[in-house]
């Protein structure tokens, strides 16, 4: 069966090429333009924040990818986001991230507490940016976010090839400052050039950021019950 | 039964954005970009239901770009107001693209032929001319839904893993009251959008066996497995915090 873990049987869904497809035609763009002029897109135009990162697949670590959220706030602690794969027109939807500080986290249960990541550590080393906003700006939300805790899935693992999303959801974790939660430094360098900024730098503007009193040893599952012998999660589709 | 009765959202159990908070968010969306979330060009609003139990339905309000023309990525929410909740995604595709599948994907994705010909998939206000023409192309596509917020269990949060949505295919299925209560509050004549669709045609080669889980019912699991011992990266020289 179908799972997250196993790459799919090589097909014309597999390649280095781009999404398979024409190009779109005149008809369905008209088609799109009118939709949009008499459509109100409500949720949509709540979002309001991109952000730029990188996460990791909890079953194998070492496959790191560079994600771009698309945020909207339900309400002052509650923040949800659409992942894609770049900022560009082309960007493809990679998934989507569910983020709540601290007080909400705990309020959950353990089993549940497994499946997020903690933000401390990607935020203070200066690997999430958002794109574009100066850092005096971004800081008090960066503060907020340094104490927050993230549940993102990954539906679209155009890293391994997928030209069409292929196979099972797949849980994502988040950088952490021991291997192999490290990023890759020449995902980082690529990141940094097309924005022109430098991580390292911003890591040492962002020492000041309080670190969360204790970070819930259920989050990053991985790391705080390694010692080793990590434990990963892989969703299966099983025939019911 | 539990069902998403289309009321408003419930929110959760946190604070109102603070005004800070909204004007930070504000100022901050002035500056940067959002070139993927512009490419979304509509609102479809259909039925979902899990796939290892179809008494499970729930309304779903899809917000879609176009990645090419023959395909679409949809952020799912529950409802089309402000402060919707997020709660899955789905990709469609032609038919062409679907047959590229391996035997084992195909069994993930459902038809849109029965969906659109009842009328149960709508734009809504979109003026008929138009509607018609999307409706001609998507009546013979494929899509692929994960829901990760199962608000229908009255989650306040979106607990748990991602579950694997189907799609109606005949009549009988979806819940009266269900599709009643989004008509109305949508502002749409179901009956008038079935009559006005009866000419439509699906996949030229029919819908493919293996879609809607081959008539089987899925469920999404999760199980532990061992960490890759090839897991370290090759160079892990970056300084810890």
């Amino acid at each position: 069966m179908s799972s997250t873990d196993k790459s799919p049987e090589p097909t014309p869904a597999s390649g280095p090429e781009p999404t398979p497809g024409k190009p779109m035609g005149i008809g369905q763009h008209v088609i799109d333009k009118s939709a949009m002029m008499v459509q109100s897109l409500g949720p949509i135009k709540q979002i309001s924040h991109h952000a730029c990162s990188f996460a990791i697949y909890s079953h194998d670590m070492s496959r790191q990818i560079e994600t771009h959220h698309y945020c909207s706030r339900i309400h002052e602690n509650f923040i949800q986001c659409a992942v894609y794969d770049s900022e560009e027109s082309d960007a493809r939807l990679l998934g989507v991230e569910y983020i709540v500080p601290h007080d909400i986290f705990e309020t959950m249960p353990p089993e549940e507490q497994k499946l997020w990541h903690s933000h401390a550590y990607e935020i203070k080393s200066g690997l999430w940016v958002d794109p574009r906003v100066p850092e005096l700006i971004a800081m008090p939300e960066l503060e907020n976010l340094a104490k927050t805790y993230g549940k993102f899935w990954c539906t679209w693992q155009v890293d391994r090839g997928d030209r069409l999303p292929m196979g099972a959801p797949a849980l994502m974790m988040s950088p952490q400052a021991v291997s192999p939660g490290l990023v890759r430094p020449e995902l980082v360098l690529k990141r940094d050039a097309k924005y022109n900024i430098s991580s390292e730098s911003l890591k040492s503007s962002r020492l000041e950021i309080l670190e969360p009193e204790m970070i819930n040893p259920n989050a990053d599952y991985w790391k705080q019950h390694g010692k080793g012998a990590f434990e990963q999660w892989e969703p299966t589709l099983i025939v019911g | 039964m539990s069902t998403n009765d289309g009321t408003q959202p419930q929110v959760l159990g946190g604070e109102p954005t603070k005004s800070s908070t909204y004007l930070r968010d504000t100022a901050t969306s002035a500056i940067q970009s959002f070139t993927p979330i512009n490419k979304i060009h509509q609102h479809i609003c259909a039925f979902h239901f899990y796939s290892h139990d179809m008494t499970r339905q729930v309304e779903a309000h899809h917000y879609c770009g176009h990645v090419n023309e023959e395909m679409r990525q949809c952020l799912i929410y529950d409802s089309p107001e402000k402060k919707a909740r997020l709660i899955g995604l789905e990709y469609i595709i032609s038919e062409n693209l679907y047959l590229t599948l391996p035997d084992e994907e195909k069994i993930l994705w459902h038809s849109h032929l029965y969906e659109v010909k009842s009328g149960l998939l709508v734009l809504p206000k979109v003026p008929s001319p138009i509607h018609c023409k999307d409706m001609e192309q998507v009546c013979k596509t494929y899509g692929k839904v994960f829901h990760f917020w199962q608000v229908d269990k009255g989650h306040s949060l979106p607990f748990g893993i991602p579950q694997l949505m189907m799609a109606l295919t005949r009549d009988g299925q979806v819940y009266d009251h269900l599709v009643q209560s989004c008509a109305e509050r949508l502002g749409v004549d179901i009956e008038k959008e079935r009559k006005s669709r009866e000419y439509m045609t699906g996949p030229d080669h029919g819908i493919h066996p293996l879609a809607n889980g081959g008539g089987k019912g899925l469920e999404t699991r999760l199980r532990e497995v061992e960490l890759k011992h090839d897991a370290l990266p090759p160079s892990s020289t970056r300084a810890s915090v």
